[in-house]
This record gives C-alpha cells, structure tokens and sequence, in this order.
C-alpha cells in the first residue's frame, strides 16, 4: 500500500524538503516558525516586506486565522467536550457545580494519562491491549513490595527502593512488548494480547502465592509513606481555602484573558498600518480604564443591578478599548462596497428571522412546568425543549449560511448580514433571559450567550472599519499567537481561582465539599509534556513517521523498530505511574484492577481524533478523549437518570466522535490543499 | 485374530474389575461393575461396613465449574473447595471461572466424558446450564450447584444448592436498615445484568420500608469511577440517606464518596474483605452481609464424597443456606483475623 499524500510520513518528508519547518511536526503547520532562523527562504520575503512596500508572495496561500485553528486536528475533540459538557449542565442541576466537574475531572486523570500514552503509541502505529492490566499489575507490585513481611507479607521494602524497582520492571515488560512485536513481525494486537492474558494470570497467582489473598492492601504500612503521599496522593480540600478576593481575581483573569484573546485575533486578521495613529492609542487608554474601573467597581459593590451595571461599564470599555487598539494599529478599509443582498441570501435571512421568532414564541407559549407525557418518552417540557432547540437551530444555521455567503461579496454586504446575525443570538438571549425560570439558566446562560450577541456585533463593526490581511506576516503571526496563548493561560488562570478557592459567602451559603488531587496536575503535566514530545522533539516527528508509513520511515533513517519500542516503553511507564496513583488513593489493589480498561484508552483516543490506522492522532486529543468519557458517568448519575444507559451513550458518543472526526479531517484537508 | 483381539481388550478391563473390588466384603459385584467405568462409584453396599473404605478417595475426581474466580469473594470461596479436598484426600479439579454460559456448558460435558465423579457448578445462566447438568446427571454423575441456581436445581436433579438466597439476604439487609432509620436508600451495583445482585436489592426494597433506588455504578475494575459516580448520585438527591453496596469494593467506594461529600449515611455491604471489616470495626459501615463463601466451595466437595461413598444426602431435598450472616461492629474484631488469611 503506497502512502497516502497526507498521512504523517508523507508530510514528514514533505517538511524536511522544506527549510520553513525546523522541526518538521506534520501536524502542527499552523505553528509558524516563531524561532526560524532569518536565513528561512519562505517567510524571509514577507518579513522584509512588513517594513518596505507590501511585495507579497502571492505562491505563498493565506489561510486566515480561523482556517488555521479550524485545522488542527484537536478541533473535533473540543468540539465534542463542549458539547457534551453543556448537555449534561443542562439536564443536572449539580453537574456544572465545582464539587462534580472534580469528580469527573478525577475519573479522568487516571485514564486520561494512560488514554496520552495510549494515543502516542497508535499514532506510532501500534496497539497495546495489556496497558489496562498492566496498571493494576503495577500497583500490586508496589504494594506486595512494601507490605510488611511476615505471614501474609511482602518484601517490606521502602517505597523509595520499590518505585524504582517497579519502574524497571515495567521498562522491561514495554521493552519486551516492543521486542517480540518487532522481531517476530505479528501485530501487535495479538502479541499485546497474549501479554494481556499473562499479566492477568501472574496477577493472581501471584498474589495468591505470596500474598495469600487476591486483594493487596495497605500500602500505607511503608515506612516513606507519608512523603509519598504528598507527591501522588495529595489532597485539596475546596472549603478549607478561602480566598477573600477570589471572585476580583476570577474575573480579572477572565476580562483581562478575553481581552487579551480580542487583541490576537485582530493581530491575525487585521492588515497592519505603516504609520501608527496616536490618536487610537488615546482611546485604547481609555477604554482599559473603564475596564479597570469596572472591575474595581464589581470588587467593592454588590447586587445585581450595581453588577450588571459594572459589567456593562467593563464591556463598554473593552469595546472602546479593542477600537482604540484597531484605529491606533491596522488599516482602515476605504471601499465598502453597496449593500447587496442576492435573492438566495433574501431568503435565508428572512426564513431564519422568522424561525428564531417562533422559536421565542414557541418558548414563551408553551408551559415550561409541565411534565405531562405527550409521546412517550417526551413530556411537555420536553417538547418545547426539543421545538425550541429544533427552530432556533434552523435560524441560526440559515442566517449563518447567509453571512457565509455575504463575506465573499463586500464590507458592507458583511457587515449587514453579520448584524442581523447578532441579532439572532441576541434573541436567543432574550429568550433565556425572559422565560427561564431557573436561576442557573437565567445566570450563567443568559451572560454567555449575550457576551456572543455583543462579540459578533463588535466583530463585525471592526471588520467593516478594518482591512483584513490577505498575506502573511511572520511578525503579525508572531505577536498574535503569543496573545492567543497568553490570553488562554489568563482564561486557565481564572478557572483554576474560581475552582480551588472559596467565598464566605459561598461557605455561608453551604456549598457542598470539593475535593480535588494532585493527580490532577499530574494529568495536566504530562498531557502538556506529551504534546511538547510529538510536536518539538525529533522522536515526536519519528513517531508519525512510523505510524504513517514504517518502511518509508526507515528508508529516511529513522530508527523504526527503536521508536515502537520506545513507545511501548512509555505506554508501560504511564501504566506504571497510574498503577502508583491508584495504590496511593484506595490503599489495596484488587486482581482485576485495570482488567478490561484498555478498551477504554482506546476509544478515547480515537474519541480525541487518533487514527486506528496511525499516522495522525495528538496527545491533547487523548486527554480530551478521556474527559469525553468520564462525563457521562457522572452526568448521568447527576441527572439521576437510569445508569444502565450509560455505555450505550458511550457507544453512541464513539460513533458521533469517529463522523465528525472525519468529516472535520476532510474539511481540514480541504482548506490545507 | 479378531477374538484375539477381542480377548486382549478385554483383560485390562477384567484387571480394573478386579482392581475395583478389591478389598471390599461385597458379594454384590456383578450387578453394578460395568467395565466402561474405571473410576466408577464403589458398588451399592447392601450391608453396610463400619468404615468408608479410604482407599476409594483417591480415585475421586471431582469438578467444580463456576462463572468466576477473581475477585475477593470468590478467591475465598476456591479456598473453601482445595480444602476440602486436601482435608478428603480427593482430587479436585476447578475449571477456570468464567461468565460465559457457553464456556460453562463445554466444561460440563468435558467433565462428563472425562468420567467425573462428581460435578459442582453454579448457575449464572440457568437456561444454558440446566440441560447439560441433567444429562451429567443422567449418566450417573451427582450434581451439586452453589452460590446461584436455588431456583432450579430441583428441576436438574441435583442433590442440593449450597448458597444463599440472595433475596433472603436482602430481606435481612432490609431489615438492618430499618433499625437504623433510614429512609431513601441508594443500591448500588458493580455490574450490569447480573440477576444475583438485582435479586439483592430487590430484597432488601422488600423489607425496607423507604424507598430504593437501585442502580449500577460503575465496574470494580475502576474504583475512581465508581466512587465519582456515587458522589455525582449523592450530591444530586440530599434525600439519600443510606447506601447499599451489593459488593465489598463497591460499598468502599460508597463509604469514601459520602465522606468526601460530609455526608452521614449508614451503609451496608455484601461480603467481606479486610479493609471493609475494618472499616465496620471503625463504625463507619453499619454491617455487612456476610454469605460465608467458604462454606459454598467447601460443603459442595463434602457431600459429593459423602455421596459418592456413602450415599448420603443433606437438607431433605431443600437447600442449604450458608447466609445471610453479618458481620456488625460486635463481632468484626474476630472475623477481621479471619479475613485476613482468606477463610471468610
């Protein structure tokens, strides 16, 4: 089979053949060199030109920042999370809570880490079916180490001499995974079998033979215990860390992060002057000001009139602000064009206004108290749900048709049809607002979906003010997607505040406990460091080459049958470690921990976009996989629906998630071509 | 040639004859050896001698063909059945457990051809399993099933079930919980579709006298999950205000999801392991049911020998109840030493 021309040696190849790609990530084109070398032959001509006259490259495609994040391949799995996120709010009254986004967040980490380790190896090309036995084999070992000796005993060792001890053992099993995949040539679905079934019969023999019993307990009879315990056991008490001016902090971090993110965008999309306006920077001034302001304001004020005020102060700001920016920055347009609306767009505008009135109708006119059941299984309630989702749907999707179309025509044709698509989500928003009797809804919908209203108005009035670059720019590129991480780490940041601190009024109020550990970080930790492996380091391009195609690879020197073993090494490392998490956490290990788990890894990381096939996959897929996962068990028992369906959503999520994975691949390819 | 043949067949068949008479008064032989059947049950004593001849228990082999063998309650209960044949001198083979009824079936009739003396099984799957144990059953092989199957081993023709009616057990739980006061009770379960643990809710829903829920949370080959699950269905309904596990891990997890939530409830478990013992030494759980597995692999190996060599059955045709017995804060003490080296 010849390689297909997208797969990842094949875009492996294609980067070393270009001098534009240090690394050489396949997947990661739309990281443009921030740290290529000047002597770059693609991007130096562009660089020169941002202070010359404008000689753009015209070979050279421009992708607007949009197209490059829409074609990461992380987009699909994001997609999925939030949406299934925002599903399971909906139906629970205590999913969204701190105390339950912990709990699935939990669930998570243990597989999320093994679901990280498990992508890399499939992007690799390979499968290991043991790695779910294998966690519980670890945590055995470690604790049939350190188990005081005696009739029932272990070893009795330290754990500072055990978890070495039991990391080696692990490094060999891998290595020995890799071994006999490679030498003997046979896929290594089987041969990872046969480990799998191995792994399961010591297990218990084992433990049996020495240890007398099937379950291994108390870890904590080690003698380092209580030092260990820290490391992977720690634990993080929400109602025990109160923090006076959390909420100041939370919402800073999420203005100044929004803000911040509003400043990439148009970075990236905007055409920079060659004379910067000082009169725009005047304004920028201001509006950070009223920003700040408001802030302060919110800080020291309470009561919801005061807020919503403050708020409206703090968005009048930040729009003033990103203007000032704008006027003092880039380009301002000249030609806007007339307003010219075809008979197609005509339609779809008017059906879609139509629809999203209904649909405000439909929500108001229909009792939303009811629970008689109509159809089965369909309440009242239920219906009107369904109606109004079902009109509001077809509205929004026809008017954003409409402006699809519109942003080919010209600026003022853009900015008409992109208005009236604010105006859509801003009854949307009048909705939520006038009929929902529920404060969660009323709250926290009510902001979001006003906040999208206002953005895309915003957007469009700045895009009809504003060229729009239609070249690259190394230096734009640059400055802008420094902002979008900044701004990011700014919105993780204030997440994180409102997560782990606490109010008095909100242990006044009797929040329930939260509790969060530090496997949580260790999660985080090694999905980032994993990332950083596959899209900057030369075993991370090694790894899509062999999983792209093996033969190819070795033609091009890389070093084949060392990468696989190398990442069946690390598939046994990350089992290693979420065996030591698990020991830590329950104290005792039961045979059958981990039996049958590494199905689950699987599926989350085909769930977060990694192909069964190899070749193409991200490590931030497979943590966003597992997440994917976990939600529905506990959204499910939140919503105190019937558990038994939950591995039918599973199987449902799985389905969905390989569709659209495709669908969105194909789209990408589309734009990428 | 062909009588010749016919002749030296038959020698090693009369040597086994004579082999398997040997040293018994019986003047009975010739109605029962068959010479089909070297391992075949010692002749029908008509007068019966004042001993059981031991040199019989050697040649004994019996099967036990189960639909698990992980887990803490059945590592115990595989112990129960080795001891008993160390302690009886028999042999006993176990097939490794698994929840497949077609599995089951072919370890039965493997049994079968393979002249077993006795079959013990338990019936996950009644369906699947009743015909072949009737025809083991049929062809001369005493049947016993434990721990699942009290409905149906009448109609195999087994000789007994060794096991606890789990809606007995559950109607004792019940009961527990009333005494407490409790009023919602959340069950929980660890697997899906698996009629014991449903007929132990539905048990303890028969006594009680508030309402139950009943519901699976979460495979114990994940703790993690189970225990988030429960704390999801905990902080959801603050009416819950007991828990049920239908497992040892499981009411583990329910015990630390409703710590962590701060909330006081009283639980209660099935079967037994060292840590939940302890935890209902602490107080924290309120009993645990206790099925005394042992007894199901023991007494099952017991009365097939006793069977086999001395005709005899237990329990008039009826079952033979190893449970409910609970383990409460009074006696936790003595049965955690037990638990601890894997008798109970």
């Amino acid at each position: 089979m010849g390689p297909s021309p997208r797969t990842g040696a094949s875009l492996f190849l294609r980067s070393l053949r270009s001098t534009s790609l240090p690394f050489g990530g396949p997947v990661s084109e739309q990281d443009t060199p921030t740290d290529a070398p000047s002597a770059v032959v693609t991007t130096s001509a562009i660089d020169a030109s941002d202070s010359l006259a404008p000689a753009a490259d015209e070979r050279l495609l421009y992708r607007s920042i949009f197209q490059r994040l829409f074609i990461r391949p992380e987009v699909g799995a994001i997609i999925g999370i939030v949406g299934i996120w925002t599903f399971f709010w909906a139906v629970s009254e205590t999913f969204g809570t701190v105390g339950q986004t912990f709990g699935w967040l939990d669930t998570a980490s243990t597989v999320g880490i093994m679901a990280v380790a498990v992508s890399m190896l499939m992007i690799g090309g390979e499968f290991d079916l043991s790695s779910g036995a294998m966690t519980g084999a670890m945590g055995m070992l470690i604790i049939y180490l350190v188990k005081e000796t005696g009739e029932l005993g272990g070893r009795g060792f330290p754990l500072v001499i055990a978890i070495p001890i039991s990391l080696l053992i692990a490094l060999g099993i891998g290595y020995v995974n890799g071994l006999v995949v490679e030498r003997t040539g046979q896929p290594s679905f089987i041969i990872t079998l046969g480990t799998f079934f191995a792994l399961i019969g010591l297990k218990l023999g084992l433990a049996k033979r020495f240890v007398g019993q099937i379950q291994i307990g108390r870890t904590d009879e080690a003698a380092d215990f209580d030092f260990f315990r820290l490391i992977f056991a720690a634990e993080w008490e929400r109602n025990g860390h109160e923090l006076e001016v959390r909420d100041a902090l939370y919402i800073g971090c999420f203005a100044a992060g929004f803000a911040i993110l509003a400043l990439a965008f148009s970075e990236l999309w905007f055409k920079r002057r060659e004379d910067m306006q000082p009169a725009g920077l005047v304004m920028f001034f201001v509006g950070v000001g009223l920003g700040v302001g408001g802030l302060l304001g919110l800080h020291a004020t309470d009561g919801t009139a005061a807020n919503a005020a403050l708020v409206a102060v703090m968005a009048i700001g930040g729009f003033v602000g990103l203007f000032g920016w704008a006027t003092w920055r880039y380009e301002p347009s000249v030609d806007h064009g007339a307003l010219s609306l075809d008979s197609q767009m005509r339609r779809r505008l008017g059906l879609g206004m139509a629809a999203m009135v209904l649909s405000f109708i439909v929500a108001i006119a229909i009792d939303s108290s009811s629970t008689n059941q109509i159809l089965f299984p369909f309440t009242t309630q239920g219906v009107r749900v369904i109606l109004y989702l079902l009109l509001a749907g077809i509205g929004i999707g026809l008017i954003a048709m409409a402006s699809q179309a519109a942003l080919s025509v010209n600026a003022a044709t853009k900015f008409a049809v992109t208005a009236v698509f604010a105006l859509a989500i801003g009854i949307v928003a009048l909705t939520v607002f006038v009929d929902s009797s529920d404060t969660k809804f009323r709250g926290s919908l009510f902001g979001v979906v006003l906040a999208a209203a206002v953005t895309v108005l915003i957007w469009a009035v700045l895009t009809f003010r504003f060229e729009e670059r239609r070249t690259g720019s190394a230096r734009a590129d640059r400055l802008g997607t420094r902002l979008l991480a900044l701004g990011s780490v700014l919105l993780f940041v204030g997440v994180a505040f409102r997560m782990l601190f606490i109010t008095a009024e909100e242990l006044a109020a009797g929040v329930p406990p939260a509790k969060t550990s530090v496997r949580l970080l260790w999660f985080i930790l090694f999905t980032i460091a994993m990332m950083w492996v596959l899209a900057r380091t030369r075993f991370g391009s090694w790894t899509f080459a062999v999983g792209g195609n093996k033969e190819a690879a070795r033609q091009v020197g890389v070093p084949a049958g060392r990468t696989k073993t190398q990442l069946f090494m690390l598939v046994s490392v990350a089992a290693w470690f979420v065996g030591l998490l698990v020991a830590f956490r329950i104290n005792s290990i039961q045979a059958n921990s981990g039996d049958g788990q590494e199905f689950i890894f699987i599926i989350a990381a085909v769930v977060g976009g990694t192909l069964l096939t190899g070749g193409y996959g991200t490590a931030f897929g497979g943590a966003i996989g597992a997440c994917i996962l976990s939600i529905p068990a506990i959204g499910i028992s939140s919503a105190r629906w019937n558990t038994d369906w939950r591995f039918l959503i599973v199987g449902v999520i799985l389905l969905l998630a390989v569709v659209s994975n495709k669908f969105l691949r194909n789209k990408a390819e589309g734009i990428r071509r | 040639m062909k009588t010749s043949k016919k002749l030296l067949a038959l020698l090693p068949a009369l040597a086994l004859v004579a082999a398997s008479c040997g040293g018994s008064d019986s003047s009975s032989e010739g109605s029962t050896d068959t010479a089909a059947s070297s391992d075949s049950a010692a002749p029908a004593e008509t007068n019966a001698p004042e001993e059981v001849d031991q040199t019989q228990a050697g040649d004994l082999t019996f099967h036990m063909i189960t639909h698990s063998d992980d887990g803490p309650f059945w590592s115990v209960l595989k112990r129960g059945a080795d001891a008993a044949a160390a302690d009886l001198g028999v042999t006993l083979v176990w097939k490794p457990g698994v929840n497949d009824a077609q599995v089951m079936v072919q370890d039965i009739e493997a049994a079968i051809a393979e002249g077993s003396d006795g079959i013990a099984a338990s019936l996950p799957d009644p369906d699947a399993l009743v015909g072949p144990l009737q025809a083991a059953v049929a062809a001369g092989v005493p049947v016993i099933t434990l721990n699942s199957g009290s409905n149906d081993y009448q109609a195999i023709g087994a000789l007994t079930h060794v096991g606890q009616s789990e809606v007995i057990a559950g109607n004792g739980a019940g009961q527990r919980f009333n005494d407490a006061g409790a009023t919602k009770i959340l069950c929980g379960q660890q697997e899906q579709g698996n009629v014991a643990l449903t007929e132990r809710c539905e048990g303890l829903a028969e006594t009680f006298s508030g309402e139950v829920v009943i519901e699976f949370m979460g495979l114990d080959a994940d703790t993690t999950e189970q225990q988030n699950t429960i704390n999801a269905a905990l902080a959801a309904d603050p009416d819950i205000d007991g828990f049920m596990g239908v497992g040892p891990v499981i009411t583990l997890s329910g015990l630390r999801a409703a710590q962590d939530l701060g909330r006081d409830l009283t639980i209660g478990g099935f079967d037994l392991t060292p840590e939940l013992i302890g935890e209902i030494e602490a107080g924290n759980i309120a009993f645990t049911v206790d099925q005394q597995q042992y007894l199901q692999g023991y007494m099952p190996v017991l009365l097939l020998f006793l069977n086999v060599t001395n005709q005899n059955t237990l329990g008039g045709g009826l079952p033979i109840l190893t449970g409910p017995g609970f383990v409460t804060p009074d006696n936790a003490a003595q049965i955690l030493a037990l638990s601890e080296v894997g008798t109970r």
